[in-house]
Formats: structure tokens, C-alpha cells, sequence
């Protein structure tokens, strides 16, 4: 590769800027991908579509039987997301394989999949999906009815179009992404949508669950009697809408049925059979939030920066250096979040907690950051502790490891080294009392000799006139 | 109440030497030889003004050797101190390794609280001193009678010295070593103190040491093995192992060797026969040579890479 | 040849400033010899020692003495100044900023590798300066010195850039020793605080101080034993040990432990026991009276019982620090292979076989018994502490191959008062006449008593020419045997460092196999400059030094536990090992496979090591009875127990060799070294074995037909 001149780079960077500028909407980029069996289709989802352009996404139309159609060039990825729609193709051909999928998903490449009861979803698609531990009815399609909440507007008689209140989060510290701002009685309108079931790993949460009520069948094969052994799922094992985000925070959202998307929908009123009035959708708002977030536009978490260093006076108050001695320390983090257009402080869930660990092999601390106010800004909330270091040398690790549903993986490792007490930095002996009485021999004894070699050096030796034989050879 | 056997000793031998004023000679010798004898701490004979006369008085057939000193703590005569134990020990162990007189000497000690007189008479400003009469007449006389006298003047001495200095002047007579024996170890201790056993015991040592006895002691390594032929392999195959009869092979070549060498530097040279040592010089030379020269062929077995060798073993 | 001419030709040296001048010379040769002969090749080895000098060099003492190393030991680092010894460090910075200042530029990494041979020649004049005090013939000083100067067994440690701790402590451990002899032959307070000097040096310097902290209380104690207890032993000991313990106790390494361990007790316990003997001396020359000196000596003895008795106690009460491991092994020769597998572990401390004492000593070695002979012959104090080391030593050098280097001085100095002996006698251009036979008749009938039987005659003198002459020519062919010998081992043996293997092509050429040095070229190259590389802990140094990483383990094996988790991790299935591998943030790790080459050296070789010491650790997790077939062979071919199939160690070494949790990254070009990368955890969540079936395309069962219940989401 060629060194580039600085006036090259500032080029380039000013080009970066420029194109940032244009579309400043999903924070990994706008080059969208819809893989739909017919382009003519597009027009159903007009409505969605248009939202997704007016936020700024780039959209290009493909067939799966496409030449052209390749997610990777130069193996660098040649789209930022890829949306796709039912097709009645049974696979989708070389370019679309699982491996290439998960490929896509490594490359930090985002993907919103929907399924519909009316199409076998294809081969390759279940098979990322199996991958991913979200499993589909056998025979690749499925029915979800429900005979207490559907809409009675529409399928009074088939039962196959849900009609559900927007989504609550499935635990109390999982911010309310998609029904925030909802209308009391908004309802969602889920026509001929399939259940997926879903493993136990941590990388899936459920959007949006089947009602306790509903089950999942297939109306081709048992139209007419559904053994219980033969029961795909039920109730709220039945995942309607499906968010997978991967330890790269690469996202995939399964959405169970298509048809939510379309135009139809967005328009169209339902009502619940327990004799609600009839209400218009949810479903558009429904649609733009479950798009931004598999686009990274919701839900996205940034640290702007991390800074460490030592919390004494005295001290040189070093940023960040790269050894310590076991004493005390402050460690400060920022975080921002994006929504849709722009970055904006970072408010903890009302019940959760963001937490530092001080690690070798494991923790030595684990300690709840606090907000500081002082230092955050409507950009970035800061958030900070202070504490004593272990009294134990090493290689040690700051970490954040923040993982929670529909945000960002954060995890954060600054690696420092703390060292021992250098052989000048220990209290000097006078300093602690214990030591008193062996300075106090020291200086005795020092006094003590040098006393003796003057009294031994002019004391002459005794003259002891009357002994006449012993003592001259005597000394 | 340790002063009470030397004082007895004292009175003893001024009692005695009253007496036997007027003897010859050899009833002189004879008299102070048996009470030097008497004890185990008689000797050396302590002295007065009379007894140190008839002891030294001529013509005598003995050697007389006698310290004039002054032990008392008025004087403070450090030397003396230092050397009386010493003198005490030479006599002792002499008198102990000549029961018979065959050396014809006698021990004395005179101090100056019991025979002022004579030091007055000799003019001694100075102790300790050492007299060694030489006898006057029989066998070993000596032509000038006058004591000869050591010399202190170069510090405290040790008995071993003094021992030597008496032998010197007294050739052709028996000279008992000195022996530290004043722990009753009559038997173990030439044994304890004897230099061959130690040089031996040094010796085995150092050669089941370097010809890789703890080897075999940690390894525990077999002590022969078969060749596979029905044979046996006496040396094992590999630098980094070894049988235990190998090493027993090799502390003997070794052995043979320090012996040949033993000889060549120190037995040798002390062959007063030139044809016997001729002989010798061949014959140690000869198995230094064939010895070392089958080392090497052994150590090629086990190092085939080893270029160097000497001619019968090739 | 007639005896006249003989006697001109010895004549030449008879001239006191000629013998003068001849000795320099001769000196001068031996110790440029000696440093010759290392030059064979010149590798430098071990990289610690050089990293740490340049650390001092580029930071200066006192950082160096504080130095914490986090790029050893991860994640614990290291207390390097703290757990080393600064000697070589401090010295060959030292001669550094003395070229320096006298304007000579030079690399610190040229001090470094000619450090040892440089020392070689100080310790051949040692050599003479110590066999000089033993004997008045001044040729076996110099028969020592060139002894000392080629003898294979110092060579060994001191080639050209075998920069180790050993460089240096020989010559300190010989020049110690002579001025240990000169301060007790004038029962000099200078000569003692010369020798406490250096042996402080030595202390700073190399572990095997221990040896010189054992042997001169042992010399004392022979001689006290002897009935030599002098005033001369009193101050030469009294100087020494107070001064020695308290320069020793300077290095942080040591700190107290010359009054707390076991290995110190004895100069601690003979220093007291002088102090007593000192006191009964005083009273003995106070009162004169054998039967109460008799009393005394018994007091003393009694006191001595007792006071070791005290030891015993206060070591076994847990006051006293029993011996270390290390030193432990020396004397209960079982106790390392059971209790401390890492110490047997290496091949430095197994026990000498006799082909390696001739190997290193040649004909040295059946000598060596002559000159001690001869040290009987007189035995003055000096000769008593020959003897005494002479023992000594050879049993250590017979327990560890190691102590090897510090028997070969003895050997040395007792060797040439051997051959000077021989030499003397027979290289002597007088012969002797009737006089001189009638002076020994008269001397042996005198019957001077010497205390060695073969030495009660007077020496006559060797009679003809041809036995003189047959002698000192065999005695010429001996030595140059042993020339040769040295010069053959040194080049062949001793001068291909560890890092570079060289093997015999079928055809007899020699083959360089310099695979370590690439595969540390790799990793300094093409990995990041913090990755972690997991390896046995004997490339430790190497890593650190030559590929600059951060390891896990190195030489410097103070961490039993640490070790022992590389061994868990090297012998267990992957699934145990990559938790911990994850856990240490291990990037690499690095194996040695000789599979492909035949090469002995192998991890596979040493496997049974780690397995040992992770055993030690965790004796429910890692059995080393797995690993031995139900015959109890131990196999690594197609016959090789389950548990080794699936140890992570073999599978990189031979079996699988596509790991799923560890990806290749490298193997050298003899396949010696392998480099495997940890691979991260899966993206989307799968563990490895599926991950790594989906890649090849194998289709994943569909979950709807798992047996047993399903397992349910609850939240």
C-alpha cells in the first residue's frame, strides 16, 4: 500500500466528514440491502420503506437469484444492513449461504429478518437462524393464532391476525425501548406472523412475546387436529418479534410477520375481541423503532473516553499511566447513547447499575460507578469511582463489562500494571514508633564503642613498678 | 584444691632431693624417674631450690629439662600461663610413652615462689625460661655441660614446638609424640587421628562420588543387564546411562589410576635403590598408561563420537 | 640429552625476575587461552539476563532495583529486582560505563555475551592465586590455572554470550575461597573483609552461594575438630561471617534469610561456637590447669550438642526455615522427584552419570584423588579445606550435573598439585648422588615422622635419565590428550547454545536447525505487542527476550502454582483448558513438536512433567496414571491412552491437528515450533465444536428433534 500524502488523507478525511454529514442516521452506516422475491413488491411496504429513506438509508432492491448480488466485496462488507423480506424461493442461492450470513454478522453487518406464514421461510435463512438458537416450526412455516386476543376487525373468523399491546420489557431493568411513548390503548396488529422459539442464550430477548393464549400450527397439516405432541409452541415461549445482538453488537431482529410492514397495517384499525373500540395500528411506530434498532440507531451506546489515574495529592496527577503502586486510584468512564439522529447523555435504567471491576484472574474489586454530574454533559453522562488499589502486584485489568438486552455490548478492558513498593517509598524507620528501641541500640551501640576505642586508645597501660620477672615479656 | 596435689609434689620432691643429696646418678634419675611416673599428673616434677640442685647437679647420665616460671598472679606473667599447660602436656605425654627411661630425660618446673634463690643466682629478670641439661657423662654426653636455653622471645609456644626443639637435642634416643590424650581414648583415638584412614576414607569417597555412585543411588539403575545374546553387557549403551557394576568398573580404573599416580609422585622418588626404582617407574608408568588407555577405549563406547585413543585399545 | 645440558637449560629460569616475568607470561597466555576457546560460537543465551542488563543500562540502578517486570508471569509480573541476583546485571553495566567514560563505544549487548570468557581468564589467575597458597611449587599454580582456563566442566557455563549468573560466580566462588585461605594463614582481619567483599559479590551474584556459606563454616569446624582452633581461624572467621552476612543480607533476594533458614544455620552456628572456644581460650590461658581445660573442652562440646539440638527444635517448631526444596534435594536424593516435580523436572538437576565426569574433567578426574593425597602430606589449614571441598563437592557434582561447576575448581587446584608433584620430581636435571642417598638413609633412620605411611621416607630423588624422561614425556602426551580433549568437547559440545540446534546430515555435513530463532521471528513480527504467548516455562526467557511478548511462565520457576496451571491447561481436554487459557488472556501458545525431525528435546518429552506438577496441584483433575497405558508405557502412538488423545498438548503436538479452540498461526519450518492462536469466543454464541462444524457446511440438527424435555425460556 502506498503512503498517503497528508494532503491525500485530509482529503479523505474531509470526504468522510462530508458523507457523515449526509446521512447522519444509523451510527455503522446507511447502505442498506432489501432482498425481496420481486422488486415490484416493494410498493406493499411503500410506507416503511420511505421511513427508512427519510432517515437516511440508501436503499438497493435485489432479487435472491441476482448475479450481482454479493454482501462482501473485496471482503470488505459492500452493505451495512440487509433487510429480508418473505420469498417464495426455497433457497437462496450462493451469494445469500449461512456461512456468508454469519460472515455478515461478524463483519459487524446488521439484518432484520422477516418471516410470514404464507411462504416457507428458505433454507439458508434456518439455518443462520438455527445457528443463532432460534428455532422455527418444523416444515419451515407456521400459523400463530390466538382465540382471545385477535383482530375482529379482520380475522373474526381465522383467528390469524393478533392483535397485542406494544411490548413491555420481559424484566424491570430493561429500558422500555419499544412501547416508551405509546399510547395507553395503542395496539399492534401481528397478520399471519410466525413464532419462533428460542434458546436459553443470553444473545436473543424477545420484542415481543405471543399472548399466553396463543400456539403456533401448521394449516396445511393440521388443519383439522393438533396432537399435543405435535404442539410446536406456546404461549410466551412463542417469540413474535426477536432481537439477537452478538458479542460484536451486531444485530439481527427476527420480525414474524411481514406483513406488520406493510402499508395495509400501518393504516389499518384493529380491535381486540374483548370489546375494545377499534383503534388505529401501532404498527408504524412499531416498525420505525424495530428498524432503528436493528440498524443501530436505538439502543446504541458509545464510550467517548476513559480515564484513569492516581488519587492523591501529593501525586503527580498523571492521566492514564500505565503502571501504579498500590494505593489509591479514580477511574472515570463516559458513555453516550445515540437515538435516530444524535447523541444524548446516557441514563442508567431506573434499576440497574453500571459497574467497575479491578481484575487479575479475578476481581479484586467490583464496584458501582456513580454519575458525575460535574463532568457530564447533554452529550455524555460521566460516570466515575474512586478507590484503594489491592494490596497486591500485578497485571491488572479496569473492566466494564456492561451487557444488557437491546443496548450495545460494552466492554471495556484498560490493562494497567501495579507494581510494589518501590525500596525508597516505605516509611523511614524513625517514622514508626516500633522501631524506636533498635535505633535507640543502634546509637547505643555506635556510642558504646566508639567510647571504648578512646578510653582503650588513651588509657596506658599499667606500670606496676615491683613485678620484676613477669612483666616485661608480657605484653 | 587444685593446688593441693601440686602443693604435696612440691613438698615431696624437696623432701626427697634432702635426702638423697648424696646420690649417684643413676639413683638420682632412677628416683625422680619413678616419682615422675608415680601419677599422671606428677610429671613434670616440681621443683624447689634443693631438688632443682640435685637435678641438675654433675656429673649426671640424663638429659634434665626444666622451666623456671613464675605462676603466681603477682607478677602477671601472661607467658607463663600460656605455657605451663603446654609444658605440663609435653611432659606428661613423654614420660606416659617412655615408662621405661629409655630416653633419659627428666621434667621440671620451677617456680620463682619456690625457688627464689636459684633465679636470684642465675640472675633471671625475665620467665619463663627453659633449661635443657645435657648429661656429662654415659652414652649421650655432651662435651660443654652449660644448659641450653629456648627462646621464648617469639611468643607463647605450643608444646608441639618445644617437643621438637627437645628432640632436636636429643639424637639418637627415643622421642614419645605428643599426645593430646587427655580424654581416655587410648584406643580409638590413633585410630580417629590417624591421617592414612582419613586419606583413605577421603579418597573412596571422592572416587564412588565421581564415578557416579549417587547415579545409580537415585536412578536405582539395574546392576548388570543382558546383551541380548545370552551375554553380559557390561557397559550400558548411552552417555546419560550407566549399570551399576559399570561404575564399579570405572571407580576401579580410576582407583588404579590415582594409585599408579599416588606412587609415581611420592612413593618413587623415595626408592633409594636405583634398579628398584627403575622398576618401579616402569611398572607404574606402564599401568597409568594401559590403564588410561583402556579409559578411553570404555568412553568411546559410550561417546562413539570421541576421536581420541591410545595405542593397545584402538 | 646430558644432565649438563639439562641443568643450562633449566638455568634459564633460574633467575628470580625471569621466573618473574616468565609467570605473567605464561599467566597472560593461559588466561587469553581461555578466553579463546570459548569463542567457538557466539549465541547469546539466556535473553533474560540480557534484558535485564539493558534495563539497567537504559534505566539505572535504582530503577532497576525497583523494577517491576509485567511482561513475565502474566498476569502476576514479576518483582524482578526484588527475586534476582543483580551481580551479572550490575557488572556488566558497570564495565559498560567504564568503557564508556573511557571513551570507547560499545553495545551493552557486546559486554553481555564476552562477559564470561572475560571472567574465564580472571578465574584461571584465581586458580593460581588459591594453588599457590596450597604449594610451594609455583608450576602447579600454573598448571591450575590453565586446568581452570579449559576444563570443559567451567566451560560449559562460560562460552562466549552464555550470559548467566555462572559467568561470573566462579571466579568469584575460586577467589573467595583464596582469600578465605589467605585471611586464615595470617589470621588476617583485611584478608577477611576482602573475602566477607566478595563473597558478598558472590551473594549478589548466583544462588550457589550457599555453598561457599556451607563449606567455610565446615573448613572451621574440621579444623576445630582437628584440635586447630586458633586466634588466626578466630579473626578470619569472625571477620568474614560478620561481614559477609551483613553484605548478603543487602540483596532484596536474600534479605533474612541468613537467620532464618536452615542453609545458613551452620556459618550462623560456627560463628557462635568460635565466639565460646574464643571465651574458653581466654580462660584457659588464665588458669592453667589441663584437668579444668579438660572440663572446658567438654563445656564446649556439651554447648554445642545442645545449641544443634536448639536447631532441630526451633526447625521443626517452624521458627527456622527448613531447607528449600532445592537444597533439600541434595541431601535427601528422593525427596525432589516426590514432593517438588518442577525442581526434578529439569534435566540441570538430575544426578551425573561417570561418562559426564570424565567428559568434563578427563584425565583430571583420576588426578584429582592423587592431589588430594598429597594435601595429607602436609595438611596445614589450607590442605584441610581441599580435602573438605574436594569431598564435598564431589558428592554434590554426583547428586546434580549442575554442581558440576562447582567441583571442577577443586578438581583443578588439586589436579595440578598433583601433576606439578609428578613434574617436579621427574623434570629435574639432578640426580642424585651417594651423598644425597646416604643423607636419606640418615634421615629415615632419624625417622622424622610425617603421618603418611607412603611419605615416611625422605624423598631421594629419581636416579636415571630414561625413567625421568619416560615420565615427563608420558606426563607431555597425558596433557596433550587433555588439551585436545577440552578443545574437542568445548567445540562440540559446549558451543551450540540451546536456541540453535545442529544436527549430522546422513552425508556428514552439518545441518543448522535454527527453527526456535524463526518462530520467535514470527511472533516479534506479526503479533500484537501485548500478546500473551502460553508455553512450558523452559522458552520462558527466550520468548521474553528474542520474540519480546509477555509469557506466562518463564525459567525463573518461583511460582509452583502458575506452572502448574500451564500444565492443567497443556494436559487436560480443551474444554478444561480454554476457560483457563481465556482466564490468563492467552493470544498464543507455543508448543515444540520434534515429531517430524526425531528431535529428543520435544514438549512431548517433558509432557509427563507438567503432568506431574499439575498433579501436584490438582491431583482430582490431572492423574498421571492416565496418561500410562495399562501396560504403564508411556505412549504417544496409535496405542496412547484416552485421556493423552485428548490432552490439548497432544493434540497439538500430533493428533488433531485442526484444535477447536485454538487456531494454527504458525509452524516453523522444521515443524520444531508450533504457534497456535486461542480464537476468540464464537461471535453469535455457539460453542467451538459447533462453530467449527458450520463452517465446514455440516447442517445442524434441528433443535425440534432433541430429546428429553425442552428447555424453556423464563424471561
Amino acid at each position: 500500500m502506498l503512503r498517503s500524502s497528508p494532503l491525500l488523507s485530509l482529503f479523505a478525511f474531509l470526504l468522510c466528514w462530508g458523507a457523515a454529514l449526509v446521512s447522519a442516521v444509523s451510527t455503522t452506516g446507511n447502505r442498506l440491502l432489501a432482498i425481496l422475491d420481486d422488486v415490484g413488491e416493494k410498493e406493499n411496504y411503500s410506507k416503511f420503506l420511505g421511513d427508512l429513506e427519510s432517515r437516511g438509508f440508501q436503499i438497493t432492491y435485489e432479487t435472491p437469484k441476482s448475479e450481482s448480488l454479493a454482501l462482501f466485496h473485496l471482503g470488505e462488507r459492500a452493505y451495512d444492513h440487509v433487510i429480508f423480506f418473505p420469498t417464495k424461493t426455497k433457497g437462496l442461492g450462493p451469494n445469500l449461504t449461512p456461512q456468508i450470513l454469519v460472515n455478515f454478522l461478524n463483519a459487524k453487518g446488521n439484518i432484520l429478518q422477516t418471516l410470514s406464514s404464507s411462504t416457507t421461510t428458505p433454507n439458508s435463512l434456518v439455518s443462520l437462524l438455527a445457528e443463532l438458537d432460534i428455532t422455527l416450526p418444523t416444515e419451515r412455516t407456521g400459523l400463530v393464532v390466538d382465540h382471545f386476543s385477535y383482530d375482529t376487525l379482520s380475522a373474526p373468523e381465522t383467528h390469524d391476525v393478533l392483535a397485542l399491546p406494544p411490548p413491555v420489557p420481559v424484566r424491570n431493568d430493561i429500558s422500555p425501548l419499544f412501547s416508551a411513548g405509546a399510547p395507553k390503548d395503542a395496539l399492534l396488529a401481528f397478520p399471519h406472523g410466525v413464532g419462533a422459539v428460542l434458546g436459553p442464550r443470553e444473545q436473543l430477548t424477545p420484542i415481543l412475546r405471543a399472548p399466553n393464549t396463543a400456539y403456533s400450527y401448521n394449516p396445511k397439516e393440521q388443519s383439522e387436529v393438533l396432537d399435543a405432541s405435535d404442539l410446536f409452541a406456546a404461549g410466551q415461549q412463542l417469540s413474535l418479534v426477536t432481537a439477537f445482538q452478538a458479542i460484536n453488537s451486531a444485530r439481527l431482529v427476527l420480525l414474524g410477520s411481514a406483513e406488520m410492514l406493510q402499508d395495509k397495517w400501518f393504516l389499518a384499525e384493529v380491535a381486540t375481541p374483548n370489546g375494545g373500540k377499534p383503534v388505529k395500528t401501532f404498527n408504524r411506530e412499531f416498525a420505525k423503532r424495530v428498524s432503528a434498532w436493528a440498524f443501530q440507531e436505538l439502543g446504541v451506546l458509545r464510550v467517548n473516553w476513559i480515564e484513569h489515574h492516581l488519587n492523591e495529592v501529593t501525586a503527580v496527577n498523571e492521566s492514564n499511566p500505565h503502571i501504579y503502586r498500590v494505593k489509591n486510584d479514580t477511574y472515570t468512564i463516559s458513555l453516550s447513547e445515540y437515538a435516530y439522529d444524535k447523541w444524548s447523555a446516557f441514563s442508567l435504567p431506573a434499576n440497574d447499575v453500571l459497574q467497575l471491576e479491578f481484575s487479575m484472574l479475578s476481581p479484586f474489586h467490583r464496584l458501582p460507578l456513580s454519575l458525575d454530574k460535574s463532568q457530564s454533559t447533554p452529550e455524555a453522562s460521566v460516570y466515575t469511582v474512586s478507590f484503594k488499589l489491592p494490596d497486591q502486584h500485578g497485571i491488572f485489568n479496569f473492566k466494564v463489562d456492561y451487557k444488557r438486552p437491546f443496548f450495545t455490548n460494552i466492554e471495556e478492558k484498560t490493562t494497567v500494571s501495579v507494581r510494589h513498593m518501590a525500596h525508597d517509598e516505605w516509611p523511614r524507620s524513625f517514622v514508626i514508633s516500633g522501631a524506636w528501641p533498635w535505633i535507640a541500640g543502634l546509637g547505643a551501640t555506635v556510642t558504646g564503642w566508639v567510647v571504648f576505642v578512646a578510653l582503650w586508645m588513651y588509657s596506658a597501660p599499667p606500670t606496676d613498678k615491683k613485678n620484676k620477672v613477669g612483666s616485661k615479656k608480657t605484653n | 584444691m587444685r593446688w593441693l596435689p601440686a602443693f604435696l609434689t612440691a613438698s615431696l620432691a624437696f623432701a626427697g632431693g634432702s635426702l638423697a643429696a648424696k646420690k649417684t646418678s643413676e639413683e638420682r634419675f632412677n628416683s625422680f624417674h619413678a616419682k615422675s611416673i608415680a601419677s599422671s599428673s606428677a610429671a613434670p616434677i616440681k621443683l624447689s631450690d634443693p631438688s632443682y640442685r640435685e637435678l641438675t647437679s654433675q656429673p649426671r647420665d640424663y638429659t634434665a629439662a626444666v622451666v623456671l616460671t613464675a605462676m603466681d598472679s603477682r607478677f602477671n606473667c601472661q607467658l607463663c600461663r600460656e605455657f605451663q599447660p603446654e609444658w605440663d602436656l609435653l611432659a606428661r605425654s613423654w614420660v606416659k610413652g617412655d615408662k621405661a627411661g629409655e630416653s633419659r630425660v627428666l621434667f621440671g618446673t620451677l617456680d620463682f615462689a619456690d625457688g627464689r634463690e636459684i633465679f636470684m643466682s642465675l640472675g633471671l629478670q625475665t620467665a619463663p625460661v627453659l633449661l635443657l641439661f645435657p648429661p656429662t657423662v654415659g652414652p649421650h654426653a655432651v662435651a660443654n655441660p652449660e644448659p641450653l636455653r629456648y627462646d621464648f622471645s617469639n611468643g607463647p609456644q605450643i608444646a608441639e614446638v618445644v617437643h621438637t626443639w627437645i628432640a632436636r637435642h636429643l639424637p639418637d634416643r627415643p622421642h614419645p609424640p605428643l599426645t593430646a590424650s587427655y580424654v581416655a581414648w587410648p584406643y580409638i583415638l590413633p585410630i580417629i587421628q590417624s591421617r592414612n584412614i582419613w586419606a583413605a576414607l577421603t579418597l573412596i569417597s571422592i572416587l564412588l562420588f565421581t564415578s557416579g555412585h549417587m547415579y545409580n543411588h537415585i536412578r536405582k539403575v539395574p546392576y548388570v543387564a543382558s546383551d541380548g545374546k545370552g551375554g553380559i553387557s557390561y557397559f550400558a549403551s548411552g552417555f546419560q546411562s550407566q549399570y551399576g557394576l559399570e561404575t564399579q568398573i570405572v571407580a576401579a580404573l580410576y582407583g588404579l589410576l590415582s594409585l599408579a599416580g599416588i606412587s609415581l609422585a611420592i612413593k618413587v622418588p623415595r626408592i633409594r635403590d636405583a634398579k628398584t626404582q627403575g622398576v618401579a617407574v616402569l611398572a607404574w608408568g606402564g599401568i597409568f598408561y594401559f590403564t588410561y588407555a583402556f579409559l578411553l577405549s570404555v568412553f568411546r563406547g559410550k561417546n562413539p563420537g570421541y576421536p581420541f585413543r591410545l595405542p593397545p585399545f584402538v | 640429552m646430558s644432565a649438563e645440558t639439562l641443568q643450562v637449560l633449566a638455568d634459564v629460569g633460574k633467575g628470580k625476575s625471569t621466573r618473574g616475568v616468565l609467570r605473567v607470561i605464561i599467566l597472560a597466555l593461559i588466561a587469553g587461552a581461555s578466553i579463546a576457546s570459548r569463542l567457538f560460537s557466539v549465541i547469546l543465551d539466556p535473553w533474560f539476563n540480557f534484558r535485564a542488563t539493558k534495563y539497567l543500562v537504559a534505566n539505572g540502578f535504582y530503577n532497576f532495583w525497583d523494577w517491576f517486570d509485567d511482561r513475565t508471569w502474566h498476569p502476576l509480573g514479576r518483582v524482578t529486582g526484588g527475586t534476582l541476583y543483580p551481580g551479572l546485571m550490575v557488572t556488566s553495566g558497570a564495565i559498560w560505563h567504564a568503557l564508556r567514560a573511557l571513551t570507547i563505544p560499545v553495545d551493552i549487548r557486546n559486554v553481555c555475551v564476552l562477559l564470561a570468557p572475560a571472567f574465564s581468564g580472571l578465574t584461571a589467575i584465581a586458580a593460581y592465586l588459591l594453588t599457590n597458597e596450597m604449594t610451594t611449587y609455583n608450576s602447579a599454580g600454573l598448571l591450575a590455572a590453565l586446568f581452570m582456563g579449559i576444563a570443559p566442566g567451567y566451560i560449559s557455563r562460560s562460552v562466549a554470550g552464555s550470559y548467566d549468573n555462572e559467568a561470573i560466580a566462579i571466579f568469584l566462588l575460586v577467589f573467595t575461597f583464596y582469600l578465605w585461605i589467605k585471611a586464615l594463614k595470617q589470621g588476617s582481619m583485611l584478608w577477611g573483609a576482602l573475602c566477607a567483599l566478595f563473597y558478598g559479590y558472590m551473594v549478589a551474584s548466583w544462588g550457589g552461594y550457599a555453598f561457599i556459606t556451607c563449606l567455610l563454616p565446615l573448613h572451621a569446624f574440621v579444623l576445630i575438630l582437628m584440635g586447630r582452633y586458633s586466634t588466626r581461624l578466630y579473626v578470619s572467621y569472625t571477620t568474614w561471617y560478620a561481614l559477609g552476612t551483613l553484605a548478603s543480607m543487602q540483596i532484596p533476594f536474600v534479605g533474612f534469610l541468613p537467620v532464618k533458614t536452615s542453609e545458613h544455620m551452620p556459618a550462623l552456628g560456627i560463628f557462635g561456637f568460635l565466639q565460646l572456644l574464643a571465651f574458653l581460650d581466654y580462660v584457659r590461658s588464665a588458669i592453667p590447669s589441663r584437668q579444668f581445660q579438660t572440663f572446658l573442652w567438654l563445656f564446649a562440646g556439651g554447648i554445642f550438642v545442645l545449641s544443634l539440638a536448639a536447631l532441630v527444635i526451633a526447625t521443626s517448631a517452624g521458627v527456622i526455615a527448613p531447607w528449600s526444596g532445592r537444597f533439600y534435594s541434595l541431601w535427601d536424593t528422593g525427596y525432589a522427584k516426590i514432593h517438588i516435580p518442577i525442581i526434578a523436572s529439569v534435566s540441570e538437576h538430575q544426578p551425573t552419570a561417570w561418562p559426564a565426569f570424565f567428559f568434563d574433567l578427563n584425565l583430571l578426574i583420576f588426578v584429582f584423588p592423587v592431589g588430594v593425597y598429597l594435601c595429607f602430606q602436609e595438611l596445614a589449614d589450607e590442605h584441610v579445606f581441599i580435602i573438605v571441598y574436594a569431598v564435598f563437592g564431589s558428592y554434590f557434582a554426583g547428586v546434580m550435573v549442575r554442581l558440576m561447576l562447582t567441583l571442577t575448581p577443586v578438581v583443578c587446584v588439586a589436579g595440578a598439585i598433583a601433576i606439578s608433584t609428578i613434574l617436579n620430581n621427574y623434570l629435574v636435571a639432578k640426580t642424585p648422588t651417594e651423598e644425597d642417598q646416604q643423607a636419606a638413609e640418615a634421615a629415615e633412620k632419624k625417622g622424622t615422622k610425617s603421618g603418611l605411611k607412603s611419605a615416611t621416607k625422605p624423598v631421594v630423588g629419581i636416579y636415571s635419565l630414561w625413567s625421568k624422561s619416560l615420565m615427563v614425556a608420558s606426563m607431555a602426551v597425558y596433557l596433550l590428550i587433555f588439551v585436545m580433549h577440552c578443545t574437542w568437547v568445548t567445540s562440540n559440545a559446549y558451543s551450540s547454545p540451546s536456541v540453535v540446534l545442529a544436527s549430522r546430515m546422513p552425508d556428514g555435513s552439518q545441518h543448522i536447525i535454527d527453527d526456535y530463532r524463526e518462530a520467535y521471528q514470527w511472533l516479534r513480527q506479526n503479533t500484537k505487542e501485548d500478546a500473551k504467548i502460553m508455553s512450558w516455562w523452559d522458552y520462558g526467557y527466550q520468548i521474553g527476550g528474542m520474540a519480546d511478548r509477555p509469557t506466562l511462565v518463564d525459567n525463573n520457576t518461583w511460582n509452583n502454582t502458575h506452572i502448574a496451571t500451564v500444565g492443567k491447561a497443556m494436559s487436560s481436554r480443551e474444554e478444561v483448558s480454554y476457560p483457563i487459557m481465556r482466564q490468563h488472556e492467552v493470544d498464543y501458545v507455543l508448543v515444540v513438536f520434534g515429531g517430524l525431525l526425531g528431535y529428543s528435546g520435544d514438549d512431548i518429552n517433558k509432557f509427563l512433567w507438567m503432568v506431574r506438577i499439575a498433579e501436584g496441584i490438582w491431583p482430582d483433575e490431572v492423574s498421571e496414571r492416565a496418561f500410562f497405558t495399562p501396560r504403564g508405557e508411556y505412549r504417544v502412538d496409535g496405542e496412547a491412552t484416552e485421556t493423552m488423545k485428548n490432552s490439548l498438548m497432544y493434540k497439538m503436538s500430533y493428533y488433531n491437528f485442526n484444535n477447536l479452540t485454538l487456531e494454527e498461526a504458525f509452524t516453523s519450518e522444521n515443524w520444531i515450533i508450533r504457534i497456535y492462536k486461542v480464537k476468540d469466543l464464537d461471535n453469535v454464541g455457539r460453542d467451538h465444536i459447533s462453530a467449527a462444524a458450520f463452517e465446514k457446511g455440516l447442517k445442524k440438527k434441528k433443535a425440534t428433534k432433541k430429546r428429553g424435555p425442552r428447555v424453556l425460556r423464563v424471561d
